[in-house]
């Protein structure tokens, strides 16, 4: 039947996840929130924990641990920063490409140091003519010889000026139905990052614009079968990306709820603790409602890809409602906190904002909520 | 070969621990559901057996008498890097003080082997009597060091560690197999890995009982305990609080004029 | 009538399969064996809690029937006893050797273990000090006794059997030993109140023999003290102690401030030494130092029982803690629910005002 716990081995995860997001991220968040930058000792801190090696598999240097593992880990990092839990997220979006659609010499190429940190991935198919619609994207590549070129530019990609192996969708010169995936390294010709965005939350993870003009590309470095990119991409943004949401969601809701109650308990109002309001208690049963609900969806889709299923229909469900969860928890920690939500020094106040860039990422909840009634009707 | 022993125990979360009280009325402890973690200090206990393993040669068998939740800290303390476990885990185990716990302990140890170093964290959080580390060493026959805060020399069959005073500390030299128990100035302890939780699969965790230990049960837990518990109150509060209102500044004045009314400033 | 247990050592016994009723029955056939301390000397001075346990040894020995005898180790401590007979002891057990001039575990615990054997005291009382703390249970465990820790009170319940009282889960928990002798217990300074020197009493004193062939297998080679800062705790008429609330380094400086400003000493609650922001020493508590100050303050702490029981006798207590609900406030003589980090400094200036009047 169903079994619901964690294992014991699963409850270290979860226990060695915190210390380290505690110990090691949480310092780091006023500088992040600050310069919006990445952290260098973060993205260090991160490669030490093995946390990009965690879905990769042993042979090539991983840990082999699978999704509920990475789930795990992604909801506690992410319940001390949500940007880092963003960018290590979409660190394992970029690999994803590799472990399934990779020739046996692209794994041993990439994985390895992928997995200790010393290069970092990520996937770009956003394009100005939308993410909703990957097949509109512009970017396109042409064969010349024994190497493709690619010209075009992606938008709102995160780890745009970080990573060194980018996975990228482009179209068929030719033939306006076909895609393919590259794989391109930073430092190829004619590729580079252009404009770094400044977002109002998830500060701490970058985001910005990958150029390509004439981007020349070894055919060695095509991922996939030519022609069936998209495919490739999104498998990848449907099961890895959607999940690494997910698990984003899940840690803002649990420091929402977390900050709720310990300020609830402590501010005075009327004469007793807000706590005994009821409306308060109302907020603080809905967060709590969805954090459970959100918890069981999530790891159910995560054991279902631990189990060689796919869950992209699962992971749309979870994913649409842990970002939704989410951005209604930070809302209602920001009326329980009052005036100080809105201060800086107030950790909810950073939980709002971060809310804000859940949704749009991975695909947008109206999406999911097109892909779910695509797999009702179906 | 440096055989090292380290005695953890499973105590109630420090930061949750204060749940557990008294009841005013029944007199009884209330039940809190408080999870149980590493004690703190057994922590720093565990890392100095990793460091010496680092430096030396060294095997590391992690023993704790506990209920069957104990067996998550003994697998914890693998995962950082012990290689054998051993939960000493029985009914007649319970209700044990520091005494029948450094006797438990001490069978425990024989039972395990030859051994140069026994590692044990100063106190626990919970009990914090001190006593078990210099007992265990009496029940086996071995000298013992309270308070360690720095190893400071390896010699052929003896250390030098220095052992903290209130206000210094005391050079010593001591002859091993010897009981060393530890402070938190020894050492900064290592957190939880991935890898290391992976590699702790493949390590065993005994789980041995009275009969194991081959031991008459009356020399255990509550009836080897020599002390027990007669009875639990709760304090009375002689003092009437006033809890002083107004603005900040006026709180601090009104705070101020009392306190030079009482006469202590 | 219960019996009384003889204990024999060596090594680990079978102890009897009989245990007669947990509810302490004493012998009466003969006096009850005497009341111990082992008093404590640091450089040939006695420590106050040695005194302070005498008396209060005194008053369980005249309850019941018995004697106070001290054991005292050291070196050049032929002086010594006529302190402890004028704190209340009967007979002084003096080891004056150069061997024993500085705390040896092994030799130490032979020679009162081998006394305890011989004289079959009925309790023994030890200094919760660095030597006692590792002294008592090297003793505890070769006479196969009971030895309680953290002792806030110590008397003999209606039985006549010791009644060892120690604060635990937000109350006080009474711990017995009921059938093994003697009946142990460790006590910090200021527990129990100096006794007044009777400089008149007299009392026996009975040289001990340093045993010769020991192992020596744990020496103390040297012991380096450090001069402690600022005022001492024990004996501070003002002490400022402050806890996790306190937040960070900044707001400790704070407080530092607060205590500095009133000419107190700072004392402060485990999270703070675990944050790194105070010392071991300064930690009031159960496992710390007793204190027994005109004024407490305590600033960013809960209340909770193993601080609050290092408190002994203030006469006036404050609490400043933005948590209304912590156990502090019912406590205490003042309470103020507020912010630390705003509120120390707006407390400073007023009493800062208030000093230039």
């Amino acid at each position: 039947m169903i079994d619901f716990t964690f294992t014991e081995e699963q409850e270290l995860f979860r226990q060695a996840a915190r210390e380290f997001a505690e110990t090691k991220i949480a310092p780091r968040v006023p500088e992040m929130e600050e310069t919006g930058e990445v952290s260098e000792e973060v993205v260090k801190a991160l490669a030490e924990a093995e946390m990009m090696a965690i879905t990769i598999p042993e042979e090539y240097g991983g840990l082999g641990l699978g999704y509920v593992a990475r789930l795990i880990a992604l909801e506690e990092i992410a319940r001390v920063s949500v940007a880092t839990a963003l960018m290590l997220q979409v660190f394992a979006l970029g690999i994803e490409p590799i472990i399934r659609f990779g020739t046996e010499e692209q794994k041993k190429k990439y994985l390895p140091a992928l997995a200790t940190g010393e290069r970092l991935a990520t996937v770009a198919v956003t394009e100005p003519t939308g993410g909703s619609d990957p097949k509109s994207g512009r970017t396109s590549y042409k064969k010349d010889g024994d190497n493709y070129i690619i010209n075009g530019r992606k938008c709102f990609i995160t780890n745009s000026h970080i990573a060194d192996t980018i996975t990228v969708l482009a179209r068929d010169e030719e033939d306006p139905d076909a895609f393919s995936t590259f794989i391109v390294e930073k430092g190829m010709e004619g590729f580079r990052p252009g404009h770094k965005e400044h977002k109002v939350g998830m500060r701490g993870c970058n985001t910005g614009e990958l150029i390509f003009e004439n981007c020349r590309v070894p055919s060695r470095n095509l991922l996939g079968a030519e022609g069936k990119g998209m495919r490739v991409a999104m498998t990848a943004i449907s099961e890895v990306g959607r999940g690494g949401m997910v698990g984003c969601a899940l840690g803002l809701q649990a420091a929402c709820l977390e900050a709720s109650v310990e300020f609830a308990n402590e501010r005075i109002l009327y004469g007793k603790p807000i706590s005994k309001l009821q409306t308060i208690q109302n907020k603080l049963a809905e967060m709590k409602i969805d954090l459970e609900a959100g918890r069981l969806l999530a790891y159910r889709a995560a054991a279902l890809q631990d189990q060689g299923v796919r869950a992209s229909n699962e992971f749309a469900v979870a994913k649409y409602f842990t970002t939704e969860a989410a951005q209604k928890a930070a809302k209602m920690a920001v009326d329980i906190h009052g005036g100080y939500g809105c201060m800086e020094e107030y950790a909810v106040s950073r939980y709002w904002r971060d809310a804000a860039v859940l949704g749009p990422s991975a695909g947008t909840s109206d999406i999911m909520k097109v892909i779910i009634a695509r797999w009702v009707l179906s | 070969m440096l055989n090292i022993v380290v005695c953890v125990k499973a105590v109630p979360d420090p930061k949750e621990a204060d749940k557990i009280r008294i009841d005013p009325v029944t007199k009884t402890l209330t039940r809190a559901d408080v999870p149980l973690v590493l004690n703190p200090l057994d922590k720093h206990a565990m890392e100095a057996a990793l460091q010496l393993k680092e430096r030396f040669d060294a095997h590391i068998a992690v023993l704790s008498m506990g209920p069957p939740e104990a067996g998550r800290i003994v697998r914890e303390c693998l995962a950082l890097g012990a290689d054998q476990g051993v939960l000493l885990c029985d009914r007649a185990f319970a209700g044990a003080d520091a005494y029948a716990t450094a006797y438990t302990l001490a069978k425990g140890i024989e039972k395990i082997g030859p051994y140069d170093v026994v590692f044990c964290g100063m106190a626990s959080s919970d009990g914090s009597t001190e006593w078990v580390g210099p007992e265990l060493a009496t029940f086996l026959g071995v000298p013992v060091v309270t308070r360690v805060k720095e190893l400071v020399e390896f010699g052929e069959g003896w250390w030098k560690v220095k052992a903290s005073l209130e206000d210094g500390y005391r050079l010593v030299r001591v002859k091993l197999p010897a009981v060393l128990t530890v402070t938190r100035e020894l050492n900064t302890p290592r957190t939880l890995s991935f890898s290391g939780i992976i590699k702790a699969r493949k390590k065993e965790i005994s789980e041995w009982g009275v009969s194991d230990l081959g031991v008459p049960s009356d020399l255990v837990g509550l009836k080897g305990s020599p002390t027990i518990v007669s009875r639990m109150t709760t304090r009375e509060s002689k003092r009437e609080v006033e809890i002083i209102g107004g603005t900040r500044e006026e709180k601090a004045e009104r705070l101020v004029q009392r306190l030079v009314e009482a006469g202590v400033i | 009538m219960g019996e009384r247990f003889l204990t024999e050592i060596q090594g680990l016994l079978p102890r009897s399969e009989t245990f007669s009723e947990r509810c302490g029955q004493r012998s009466m056939e003969n006096t009850p064996g005497p009341v111990w301390v082992i008093a404590e000397q640091i450089d040939g001075r006695i420590l106050t809690v040695s005194l302070q346990l005498i008396g209060q040894a005194r008053k369980l020995a005249d309850e019941l029937g018995a004697s106070v005898e001290v054991v005292l180790l050291g070196d050049e401590l032929d002086e010594h006893p006529q302190q402890l007979f004028a704190a209340g002891a009967a007979r002084v057990y003096l080891g004056s050797d150069p061997r024993l001039a500085f705390y040896q575990p092994e030799l130490y615990t032979e020679i009162i273990v081998k006394l305890a054997q011989e004289r079959q005291p009925e309790m023994v009382l030890i200094g919760s000090t660095d030597v006692g703390r590792e002294l008592a249970p090297l003793v505890a465990a070769r006479l196969e006794t009971g030895l309680t820790a953290h002792c806030i009170d110590l008397a003999l319940d209606e039985n006549g059997v010791l009644e060892q009282v120690v604060p635990a889960y937000g109350g006080l928990i009474s711990i017995i030993c009921p059938e093994k002798r003697p009946q142990m217990a460790t006590v910090a300074r200021g527990v129990f109140p100096t006794p007044e020197l009777d400089e008149s009493r007299t009392g026996e004193v009975i040289l001990l023999d340093v045993p010769d062939e020991l192992p020596r297998r744990v020496q103390t080679l040297e012991i380096v003290r450090e001069e402690p800062e600022g005022v001492p705790l024990e004996s501070a008429p003002i002490v400022v102690a402050g806890g996790a609330g306190v937040g960070d380094l900044e707001g400790w400086r704070q407080i530092a401030e607060l205590a500095k400003v009133l000419n107190g000493a700072l004392g402060c609650t485990r999270p703070a030494v675990d944050e790194g922001w105070a010392g071991l020493e300064t930690m009031i508590g159960q496992s710390g130092k007793m204190v027994s100050p005109e004024l407490y303050i305590g600033v960013g702490l809960s209340g909770e029982q193993q601080h609050m029981v290092g408190i002994v006798g203030a006469k006036v207590m404050v609490a400043i803690n933005n948590d209304p609900h912590a156990p502090i406030f019912e406590q205490v003589d003042y309470g103020i629910i507020d912010d630390c980090r705003e509120f120390v400094p707006a407390l400073i200036d007023k009493i800062r005002e208030y000093q230039a009047t």
